[in-house]
């Protein structure tokens, strides 16, 4: 694959980013390439839903499964060929769910230091894990920069929909 | 002793339950003591004890090392010394050479020598003990000190629930039991999942795997977060097809709980999680960013990821821990892999 080419495909994950970033929402963007085509976008809509597992990577994997049903093609097949390109490196959740739709490749701008699931906190995408699909290929560092610094724009405000810290009292183990 | 005490006065009523619920430790909590070689010296004169404990702590600080205790007792009425103490770290490396001796020890003349006998290796615990059992697996070995957890003693000895609250557990995961029977009757995995505010014990959604069904992504504690999402005026899909699947919008449940944050509820904050089987490493992972307070599951999975093949729960790096117990209904749970919707229209 081209360099080039990848850049490419990087920039317009990176504009899902920069909408996720204008709606108040963790920046992460992606793309579903599949034969040259984007068949899935998806940005982070945590605060949209109210649902804490919309990363942009479950909602492109609903968008090709869309695409597929629209095509009629067999999801199956469509997921073995398409390739994610993902500002961040997906965390253990979207790395468990990438490996269960079979995805082969994820090419991912910077690390996730605290949810990664690519290596960063937990190597989902290559450990030997039963009934959880195939591991997955990954390339890492395309704009890593650009998406670390939408990052650090949108941990510099406070998220408005998480709740004020409060000191909890409780005893607890773990 | 307190727990003990609860414990017998409640036997009976515990007896009404055919099933345990058992929390679902760190691997922190679980592991057996980790043992590393030490130098340590008889102190033949007791006199001389605090001077030389004083001395060697000045010269050798065991400050990584806390819970070890630095003098213990010698037990046996033949020993020839009343008291030993450890001197210093020894290296796996040192462990193969000679041993030291004293004055190879503390070269500079630093110590008074005077009261200890000749250093011997022994083997000392690592890790502070956390529970009971790993206390006195390590004090076996040396003298240690412990301040114990009372929620994990009594988790572990299983008295850490009245019989009012295991009485709603039961029925808790009667409903993720039910739940995953209607699911199977539309074709799907017999997995169920229930979630609940345990402020007002008011179930907020019950919900089955829907992965046969039009998203492989939609397992049940999967579908039961995004009912909850419902429920608050959000959520990312429609599960009208799927009567098993349902919540209580939360214009029924806007009396102020102690679980809500601001007012308002968000995603999962305080909420109790009800799961017929251990969930996967997804699922652990969306759990973890729900901010779930507790989930309880009836029996464990091959892959699973509290407590099977991961801890996802109570890992230090990421930014949410919740406790995990298992053990609900376990026969009937376990039962649920064999339901089929065909037979049991």
């Amino acid at each position: 694959m081209e360099a080039a080419e990848t850049e490419a495909w990087m920039d317009r994950a990176i504009d899902m980013a920069k909408k996720a970033l204008e709606n108040g929402e963790v920046p992460v963007g992606c793309l579903m390439v599949y034969n040259n085509e984007i068949i899935g976008k998806g940005k982070n809509e945590v605060n949209e839903t109210k649902n804490a597992t919309r990363h942009a990577e479950m909602v492109a994997i609903d968008q090709v499964i869309d695409w597929c049903c629209q095509h009629k093609k067999d999801p199956e097949e469509v997921f073995g060929h398409t390739v994610l390109y993902v500002t961040v490196e997906p965390c253990i959740m979207c790395a468990a769910a990438l490996r269960m739709m079979k995805i082969p490749l994820v090419i991912y701008g910077c690390q996730n230091e605290r949810f990664g699931g690519c290596g960063s906190v937990l190597n989902i995408s290559s450990a030997t894990l039963t009934d959880t699909g195939e591991p997955f290929q990954c390339i890492a560092g395309y704009q890593s920069e650009e998406a670390v610094e939408m990052l650090k724009t949108f941990y510099r405000q406070e998220n408005p929909n998480a709740p004020k810290s409060k000191v909890r009292k409780k005893e607890c183990f773990n | 002793m307190e727990p003990q005490c609860k414990r017998q006065k409640t036997a009976e009523l515990e007896d009404a339950f055919p099933w345990q619920v058992v929390p679902v430790l760190s691997e922190r909590e679980l592991r057996h003591v980790v043992l590393m070689p030490v130098y340590a010296a008889p102190v033949l004169d007791k006199k001389e004890a605090s001077r030389l404990v004083k001395e060697v702590s000045a010269i050798y600080p065991l400050g990584d090392y806390p819970h070890l205790k630095r003098v213990r007792a010698c037990g046996s009425v033949d020993s020839s010394h009343p008291l030993e103490m450890i001197l210093c770290l020894a290296s796996g490396k040192q462990e193969q050479d000679a041993l030291q001796t004293l004055l190879e020890l503390f070269p500079d003349g630093q110590l008074d020598l005077y009261g200890l006998g000749e250093p011997f290796l022994t083997q000392v615990p690592v890790y502070p003990p956390v529970t009971r059992l790993q206390y006195e697996e390590a004090a076996s070995h040396w003298p240690v000190s412990f301040h114990e957890n009372k929620r994990i003693s009594q988790a572990m000895s299983g008295c850490l629930f009245t019989p009012s609250e295991k009485a709603s557990m039961q029925s808790h995961m009667k409903l993720a039991i039910q739940a995953a029977q209607r699911g199977a009757r539309q074709g799907m995995k017999p997995v169920g999942a229930v979630v609940v505010d345990p402020a007002t014990g008011r179930v907020l959604a019950e919900g089955h795997d829907c992965r046969d069904g039009f998203n492989p992504l939609l397992h049940a504690a999967m579908v039961c977060i995004d009912l909850v999402a419902c429920g608050q005026g959000g959520g990312a899909y429609s599960f009208q097809d799927y009567p098993g699947c349902t919540f209580l919008p939360s214009a029924n449940n806007l009396d102020q709980s102690p679980s809500l944050a601001n007012g308002l509820p968000y995603i999962c904050t305080g909420y109790d999680m009800y799961l017929t089987r251990e969930p996967c490493a997804m699922c652990a992972m969306a759990l973890v960013h729900s901010r779930i307070e507790r989930v309880f599951y009836g029996v464990p999975s091959p892959h699973g990821a509290l407590g099977t093949k991961h801890h996802m729960h109570c890992r230090k790096d990421l930014n949410h821990r919740y406790e995990v117990f298992r053990g609900i209904l376990e026969d009937q749970c376990r039962n649920l892999e064999h339901f089929s919707g065909l037979n049991n229209p």
